[in-house]
């Protein structure tokens, strides 16, 4: 049961849009998207390759890289204000220190020539930590528990480290100066199983200890579903359904959630119950300019999803944006208070 | 716990290792240069130690002491079998004895070479870290404002000069500073009218007519340095852990740190080889500013046809390769910590 936490702050992203300069002009990668992080929980974001996830991750950095640029929109954080406005030292001091980041890349997000300790120590001394010795104890710590020899760690080159070893040094550095929101980009692609189940346990732990609000990037529904409390799930570009991650796996509304889960093969049961969306995720160049993003896939389309924007609809704690859920719930531009506490599953 | 230790693990067997390879190469270049002067000393068309021979006996010597001079000049009997000579002529060169010069008659190989040596050494030393020194550093900035108008100056200011060759500079550089606007002497090292030795005046002079060779060797470099450094630089920037550190929110001087340690790292293998050519690198500069160093040396030793010169010129030039080759990996082994552990990852 996910503690709402006083400490943990809020994060509201509204009418988000990202856009990257291509030779076919500024494509969005992410459009119009609205998603609020509910303080003390976890939210997992799912969807495809190339939907947009990383994107929407580093905009909660303020750090989209060129030829890239957030378009419009904003992303609030309680206590720091909308991170959008944000530049020079105050974006700086932000990053690390408030909003803590694991890169998807993370296997390579160290400096070659410095021993992982020596890069600990410029971390906190760019954040004018004043107890360098206790930063180097957490971070020991943080790795003992996520099994490693911390000590040695410490001392080792990135070299000397296997990727697994290295993507877990990247999550011990977006946790160790205390940030109160941690961004997890594919914490633990790199890891086998039963590594990957340890370190999600620990990222829990460490969550529910401390009271974080965590925003879980991945592709594989089984990682959400082991440790979000509420689920995202993005499409070209956009966010399609959201929602208590046990009510959107159980009970799917979009299409695309649905074909989602019936992809997965199961560990137990006939293979051939899993059934692979047909086609392919669009490409910048191939997301549709109007009408559903999904409609290329999606085996309930209607004609109004060829010219018309999916309405956004509040379902109760969930959040659809699809034609055929038409009429059930309330459009979004009635309903500006997303989804409120004390609604989580238990 | 050694956090800020030297990490010594099986190190330093690594680097005795390599550099006992190194020394072995090593030998073998030497033995493959030698043998191959011998080759061209016995072999020529002419054969000048034959020619020198007759000349002494025509000149009223004994055949026994002409045949003892020819020996002293040349290092090696010119009877007896290939082999024999072959023999004497290492034995020679083992001994440090790389015979006599021609063209300085009466004085060892060994000297003229030295005491032409150290006027290319010093200019072309000079010259080098010059332009290493302010190439890399702007090149440093052609990378970041790549995307500005400095850079592109910067980086054409580079292509010009790296496409100019050296002759064409010299020439260019002596007709304005020795002609146009006379304020920089043409030829020599020092004026005659000054003694040599530690006074303010000859050293002056020594400078003045040091600073053509120096400028032109520095400028003809230049542009492949600033090339070099941009490029790299770029490289690193495009590395994920630049992106990471910025998302950790570390310093801008750290990252600044970062990125110029790593840059640097490739070049210092040029720079290496560059020194280590710079015996035989300054040969149109020198002809050009006729300045006595081992360019205009080894110029008179082919015009003069003294063999036993140009070998020792090829000896020292393969030496001074050697010495630059294990300087750079000694170099490597302190600032990359990839090469240090022997290259193996834990
Ligand atoms: N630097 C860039 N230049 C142009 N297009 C980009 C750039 N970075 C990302 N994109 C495009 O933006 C879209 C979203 O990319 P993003 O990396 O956010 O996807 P993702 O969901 O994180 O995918 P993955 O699961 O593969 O990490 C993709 O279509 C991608 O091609
Ligand atoms: S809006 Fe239409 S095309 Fe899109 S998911 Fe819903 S039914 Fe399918
Ligand atoms: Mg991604």
């Amino acid at each position: 049961m996910p503690v709402t936490d006083k400490r943990a702050p809020g994060v509201r992203i509204s009418d988000l849009s990202v856009v990257y300069r291509t030779g076919a002009g500024e494509l969005p990668a992410v459009r119009g998207v609205d998603l609020e992080l509910v303080p003390g929980t976890i939210t997992g974001v799912v969807g495809e390759s190339g939907s947009g996830k990383s994107t929407l991750a580093l905009s909660m950095l303020n750090a989209v890289q060129p030829p890239g640029r957030i378009r419009s929109g904003s992303v609030d954080i309680d206590g720091l204000g909308d991170v959008v406005t944000l530049g020079g030292e105050d974006l700086r001091k932000t990053r690390g220190r408030h909003v803590g980041y694991v890169f998807q890349a993370a296997q390579n997000s160290l400096n070659p020539l410095k021993t992982i300790g020596k890069q600990l120590l410029d971390l906190g001394r760019s954040h004018e930590v004043d107890d360098l010795p206790g930063l180097v104890k957490e971070a020991r710590s943080l790795l003992d528990r996520m099994g490693l020899d911390g000590a040695r760690v410490l001392d080792s080159y990135q070299h000397e480290l296997s990727g697994g070893m290295r993507q877990r040094v990247g999550i011990m550095l977006a946790l160790v100066l205390n940030a109160h929101v941690v961004v997890l980009d594919e914490p633990t692609t790199a890891l086998d199983m039963i590594t990957q189940a340890t370190i999600l346990r620990i990222i829990r732990e460490v969550h529910e200890e401390r009271g974080l609000t965590t925003l879980v990037i991945t592709h594989d529904l089984g990682v959400v579903a082991e440790i979000a409390d509420r689920l995202a799930v993005m499409y070209g570009g956009r966010l399609v359904e959201q929602g208590p991650t046990r009510e959107v796996l159980g009970a799917p509304r979009h299409p695309y959630t649905r074909g989602l889960l019936q992809a997965i093969p199961r560990l137990v049961g006939d293979i051939d119950e899993a059934r692979a969306l047909p086609g392919r995720p669009p490409t910048l160049g191939t997301i549709p300019p109007d009408g559903c993003v999904f409609r290329e896939r999606c085996d309930v389309r209607m004609d109004v999803c060829e010219t018309g924007e999916p309405p956004v609809l509040t379902i109760g704690p969930r959040i659809v944006a699809c034609h055929t859920a038409a009429g059930e719930g309330e459009q979004k531009e009635t309903v500006t208070t997303g989804p409120t506490r004390g609604e989580e599953q238990a | 716990m050694t956090l800020i230790g030297v990490p010594g693990r099986s190190g330093g067997i690594a680097v005795v290792r390599r550099l006992a390879g190194h020394l072995a190469r090593g030998l073998v270049m030497i033995l493959v240069v030698t043998t191959i002067s011998f080759l061209i000393i016995r072999n020529i068309p002419g054969d000048p130690m034959a020619a020198k021979y007759e000349k002494l006996v025509e000149q009223g010597m004994s055949p026994e002491a002409a045949q003892q001079a020819v020996n002293v000049l040349y290092g090696f009997m010119p009877t007896g079998s290939m082999w024999e000579q072959y023999l004497d002529y290492m034995k020679g060169l083992a001994r440090l004895d790389l015979g006599q010069s021609l063209t300085v008659p009466g004085t060892g190989v060994g000297t003229v070479l030295m005491s032409a040596a150290k006027w290319t050494l010093i200019p072309v030393l000079a010259g080098t870290l010059l332009s290493f020194l302010v190439g890399i550093i702007l090149g440093v900035y052609a990378a970041i404002k790549r995307q500005g108008k400095l850079g592109d100056l910067l980086a054409i200011s580079g292509s010009l000069l790296h496409g100019v060759p050296q002759y064409v500079l010299a020439l260019l550089l002596g007709a304005i500073f020795t002609t146009l606007i006379p304020i920089l002497p043409a030829g020599g090292t020092a004026d005659i009218m000054f003694e040599p030795g530690f006074n303010a005046g000859y050293i002056g002079s020594l400078i003045q007519h040091a600073t053509l060779p120096v400028v032109t060797y520095a400028l003809a470099s230049y542009g492949g340095w600033i090339l070099a450094m941009k490029s790299s630089v770029v490289t690193v920037l495009g590395d994920d852990f630049i992106l990471a550190a910025e998302l950790r929110g570390m310093k801008r001087s750290i990252i600044f740190r970062y990125i110029a340690r790593n840059a640097i790292l490739p070049l210092f293998t040029i720079l290496a080889l560059s020194l280590g050519m710079l015996f035989g690198g300054a040969i149109f500069i020198e002809r050009i500013f006729n300045y006595p160093g081992l360019g205009l040396m080894l110029i008179d030793s082919i015009t003069g046809r003294d063999y036993a010169l140009m070998g020792g010129a090829f000896l020292l030039i393969t030496v001074a390769i050697i010495i630059a080759n294990i300087a750079a990996d000694l170099l490597y082994t302190v600032i990359d910590p990839r090469v240090r552990s022997g290259g193996e990852a834990a």
